[in-house]
């Protein structure tokens, strides 16, 4: 992560790198704890199949959000900015399946109020399986200009 | 398994999802929430995240990026003015019931988070003050593949103790009987 994006290097078309991660039901205790979230299709297994229908606990949205935002920021660097960031809430994800995060830059535009900086904006998605999107979304980072 | 008739049926010959009570909130703010950005609960959701962005972590590294300390994953400011739950009156799946933001829909008991659209505009460092007021946006009934639905909007603000804008929300709910 210690790697630099500047914006005279990306085009419109190029991916940045894909995270893949497999949330476990640990790592979503922990996010339901960090977000005093007690919403129980997120850890009480009885509750969401047999209440809710659902086939598992539920990977909370926001914390695909915040994977998704991930990626991003990742490879954006750390004089990159997030200054947009908009998601939807497709379809369900389960602790144990593999989960991808992957973006393509769609646009790159002058900043209007920041010299020495331009904006770019990409296309975001959490997926699965076989491209199954999850979590659909667009993004706008800042970044720096060489010299 | 799922009736291919349902979607004929005339909105008309139906209840509506949405009672008075919950349609006159539309245009109206839910209150206010301020809470302080605590260094160590930012960096728990990043490590819940599992990103370990040192910006979120190292004061040294993020003071060469032009940061004064380490800064919060600009995510986070949502959680940042979090309230305490009354247990007592949590609904029965553990999410919180009968608080300001609650959007009465007893038709609708199943919520899932919708959408987000965020503008962020400055850092927010352990110790800012934020101020977030939330207005309701739209409640709306609409029909989907599984059936019908209530789909609930809020436009969220959220500024510091100088009064800066930090972060801008749309967001949006899925309540679905």
């Amino acid at each position: 992560m210690a790697d630099q994006t500047y914006f005279e290097d990306v085009s419109v078309g190029d991916a940045i790198p894909t995270l893949s991660v497999t949330v476990d039901e640990t790592q979503m205790f922990f996010f339901s704890a960090a977000t005093y979230n007690g919403h129980r299709i997120h850890y009480d297994k009885t509750w969401a199949t047999e209440v809710e229908g659902y086939p598992n606990i539920l990977v909370h949205g926001p914390l695909q959000a915040a994977l998704l935002a991930r990626a991003v920021t990742d490879w954006a660097g750390p004089d990159g900015r997030l200054v947009g960031y908009a998601i939807q809430n497709r379809a369900s994800a389960f602790p144990g399946e593999e989960l991808r995060f992957a973006g393509t830059i769609t646009a790159k535009r002058d900043g209007n109020d920041d010299y020495g900086r331009g904006l770019v904006d990409l296309e975001i998605r959490g997926e699965k399986g076989e491209a199954e999107v999850l979590m659909p979304g667009t993004a706008t980072v800042s970044l720096p200009r060489r010299g | 398994m799922k009736d291919s008739n349902d979607w004929k049926v005339g909105v008309s010959t139906q209840q509506s999802l949405i009672p008075p009570e919950a349609a006159k909130l539309i245009g109206t703010e839910q209150g206010q929430a301020s809470g302080i950005v605590e260094k160590r609960q930012f960096q728990r959701w990043a490590a819940a995240v599992k990103d370990r962005n040192p910006l979120y972590f190292d004061a040294e590294f993020a003071r060469a990026h032009g940061y004064r300390d380490v800064i919060a994953p600009p995510l986070y400011v949502q959680y940042v003015t979090l309230g305490v739950a009354d247990l007592v009156t949590l609904r029965p799946d553990g999410t919180p019931g009968g608080q300001p933001g609650d959007i009465p829909l007893p038709a609708c008991p199943r919520r899932m988070a919708g959408g987000e659209n965020w503008q962020f505009y400055v850092p927010m460092y352990d110790g800012d003050v934020i101020a977030a007021t939330r207005r309701v946006e739209d409640i709306t009934e609409k029909s989907g593949r599984s059936g019908r639905f209530v789909l609930v909007t809020w436009l969220a603000a959220y500024r510091n103790a100088d009064s800066v804008l930090v972060a801008e929300a749309r967001s949006s709910m899925i309540a679905r009987p």
